[in-house]
């Protein structure tokens, strides 16, 4: 046991004190730290930037005119009736021909008085005369939304005005309808949406967390066994050090470097949530830690651990195989693959969590640490189901171990020449672990 | 009990034979060699010494018990070729290499240190081993294999890479490891290495042991063919004498090839009759002409 944990303090000793690695810790810290302030900042810059778009619009007299005039000067009114409006409307007289007009507006564009200008044409059975926004922006479509919602809604104010509805008529026509959305259990009680959000969010977190530890520490690990085969200290470990204590000692040093390094980034989060500024920003999200399901998150952290594990191992083995660092990306892609596949299915199926795909996924041992979460946390499944699935992958991890390190063992061999299948598994039979 | 025995040991890659029925012992406080050209299976010997790899055959056996982790702690391997981590200071593989081997941390830094000032390098404790030139690297890899105290060390090419002032620094090192009581099993290219410290040799050639004993018994087995003869004034006539197989003219004077040892005295009559001899000598063969002749003589 004494060697384990030397090995295990060696390689997280000489990862902690890689400028590498403490370099990338810092940038990803740094990042984040911008990432959870980014809101914060762009409002400050948007301060001056709540003010209004200016829109212009032609106030006419003349008669054809008068559809578009009324338009323009209801819009003027209820953007101006609306507290903090995006838009301001701006009446501009009119000089007698479209030429004169249209000359006039952009002159307001060019002094920066407005941003683009309404024209309007002939009446259409909308109740409004044909219009268009110019600007000289493209695809403005934000801003014409805003324009025909407000239309909308000022046409509805007039119907409803005129078909005689009481006030109280007219505000229960706008009433929101909610359904609450609450999962029921066969079993026992149910999950309120408070608690679903939650989970998911739990889940979201936990697939995703898996996904980096494993991609980058399997990569870590692989690259670190190759490196040693190639450096040719292996030939003196293996002489020194039981296999499997050394495989593991890997991947436990490892395990407790990504483990700190992420412990890490989420204590770098979470400093920068509680900071003042962004109290409101949390507050707004209605995240309720205590509605964690206490079950759920042993079952995530179950996960967790033996979804790393399997990984791990499964990647030292591939570090075995290899001899130099140039063919490593090569040999580790199918492992890479499948992780991104596990991944995938879960984050894909977080909308439909009771799809076959996933119920048949949940069963096999490298998807299932991705998918039997999601699964675990967004239905009900019996008890027996996670038990199973969690079997089949602690059956999974013995017989990934046993082979890797029997691999790990046998991969100091495989220099230069390629050693015959036959030979392999007699060496494969002959080294204890 | 001897620290190291290995009989009938075999080893197949395939269908070739690396290394076929090998056998010696090791006495405490021995350095044997182990010699052969390239690719003659001393580094496939060394490696199931060392339990790196499994023989197909045989037996190996120390202080009288099998393979085992137990025994890992006991052993020593210099390899061949370099195998230290490259980014990682000296003072922490070393330290971490000796740990794996059962040594405490303070033991292995103690004794690190003291290697260090032996080899005149104390200043490496704290440099990286790619900062280093080669023959510095192989005196770090040297400590490497010696600093836990094995009472086995296995050194492949020991002294490859090292200017003649460090190859006598290691070779004085190796002499102390060997009379304080390690037995070592050594190999290498240089002859006269080998006759400066080995009592005992193999000699293997295209997997198969040719040569074996100690190195005076072989040498006793080979026939004195040279005679080196220096005179005051030249000497004539020398290959009329019958048994005279060539003459060469040294140096030093003369080096004449002869079939047997009688015909030495036939030389010396002869020279001495025409001139003062100031050195006359009957020379055993070198390590050097047997290998060459055991080696090469199966060439064809």
């Amino acid at each position: 046991m004494n060697s384990f944990w030397t090995v295990v303090g060696f390689t997280a000793r000489n990862k902690f004190r890689g400028k590498a690695f403490l370099i990338t810790t810092l940038i990803i810290a740094v990042i984040l730290s911008i990432g959870v302030n980014l809101p914060y900042i762009i409002s400050q810059f948007d301060k001056g930037g709540d003010k209004a778009t200016n829109i212009g619009y032609i106030q006419s007299t003349n008669v054809e005119a008068a559809a578009g005039t009324a338009t323009g000067d209801s819009l003027k009114a209820f953007y101006e009736q609306q507290e903090n409006a995006k838009l301001k409307l701006i009446a501009y007289p009119d000089k007698g021909s479209s030429e004169e007009n249209e000359k006039q507006l952009k002159q307001a564009i060019k002094d920066n008085d407005i941003k683009g200008y309404l024209e309007f044409g002939a009446m259409t059975p909308s109740g409004y005369p044909e219009m268009s926004y110019k600007s000289e922006k493209m695809m403005e479509f934000s801003l014409t939304e805003n324009l025909t919602g407000a239309l909308q809604l000022i046409r509805q104010a007039t119907i409803l005005q005129d078909a005689g509805l009481t006030d109280e008529q007219v505000a229960q026509l706008n009433a929101p309808i909610n359904i609450a959305a609450v999962q029921i259990s066969s079993a026992e009680g149910g999950r309120t949406p408070a608690e679903q959000g939650v989970n998911m969010g739990l889940i979201y977190f936990i697939i995703i967390f898996l996904f980096m530890a494993i991609i980058t520490s399997g990569q870590l690990i692989a690259s670190e066994i190759t490196a040693e085969k190639s450096s040719r200290v292996m030939e003196i470990l293996i002489t020194s050090v039981s296999p499997l204590k050394g495989m593991f000692g890997k991947i436990f040093g490892m395990f407790t470097v990504v483990l700190s390094q992420v412990s890490f980034f989420i204590i770098v989060i979470l400093a920068n949530v509680s900071l003042p500024h962004n109290k409101d920003a949390l507050a707004g999200l209605d995240i309720d830690l205590t509605k964690i399901d206490p079950l759920l998150l042993a079952y995530a952290i179950i996960f967790f651990l033996t979804g790393f594990f399997l990984f791990a191992t499964l990647y030292a083995a591939v570090g075995s195989i290899v001899s130099r660092t140039e063919d490593l990306g090569q040999a580790t892609m199918p492992m890479t693959i499948i992780s991104l596949a596990g991944f995938y299915i879960a984050i894909f199926s977080l909308s439909a969590p009771d799809s076959m795909l996933v119920k048949v996924t949940s069963f096999i041992p490298l998807f299932s640490p991705f998918v039997m979460i999601l699964r675990l946390g967004l239905t009900d499944v019996p008890f027996w189901e996670a038990a199973l699935s969690i079997g089949l992958l602690l059956v999974t991890i013995y017989i990934a171990v046993y082979v890797s390190a029997k691999i790990y063992r046998t991969g100091v061999l495989m220099y230069g020449k390629r050693p015959s299948w036959k030979e392999i598994r007699k060496a494969m039979k002959a080294y204890k672990i | 009990m001897k620290p190291l025995v290995v009989e009938q040991v075999m080893k197949q890659y395939g269908e070739k034979t690396a290394v076929n029925n090998i056998s010696f012992e090791v006495s405490e406080g021995e350095i044997y060699g182990l010699l052969g050209a390239n690719g003659a299976g001393k580094t496939t010997t060394m490696r199931m010494v060392l339990g790196l790899i499994y023989p197909d055959g045989g037996s190996i056996k120390y202080n009288g018990k099998p393979y085992s982790n137990e025994q890992l702690s006991r052993l020593g391997y210099l390899p061949e070729e370099r195998g230290l981590y490259p980014k990682i200071r000296v003072s922490d593989q070393i330290i971490y290499l000796s740990q794996l081997r059962g040594m405490s941390r303070k033991d292995a830094d103690t004794n690190l240190k003291y290697w260090l000032e032996r080899f005149e390098v104390p200043e490496y404790y704290n440099k990286r081993v790619e900062e280093l030139s080669k023959g510095n690297q192989q005196k770090i890899q040297f400590i490497a294999a010696v600093n836990h105290r094995p009472s086995i060390i296995i050194m492949d090419e020991a002294f490859s890479g090292l200017d003649p002032v460090n190859v006598e620094l290691l070779k004085s090192t190796v002499k102390e490891l060997r009379d304080s009581g390690t037995s070592i099993l050594f190999s290498t290219h240089r002859m006269e290495h080998v006759e400066e410290l080995c009592r005992n040799i193999t000699i293997l050639h295209r997997s198969n042991t040719v040569v074996k004993g100690s190195i005076k018994e072989i040498k006793k087995q080979y026939p004195r063919e040279r005679v080196i003869l220096t005179t005051e004034n030249d000497v004539t006539g020398l290959e009329s004498i019958s048994g005279v197989t060539g003459v060469k003219l040294q140096e030093y004077g003369y080096e004449i090839g002869i079939q047997n040892e009688a015909v030495g005295g036939e030389i010396l009559r002869h020279a001495m009759a025409q001139s003062t001899v100031t050195r006359f000598e009957i020379k055993e063969p070198t390590l050097n002409e047997i290998f060459i002749k055991t080696v090469g003589d199966r060439h064809e």
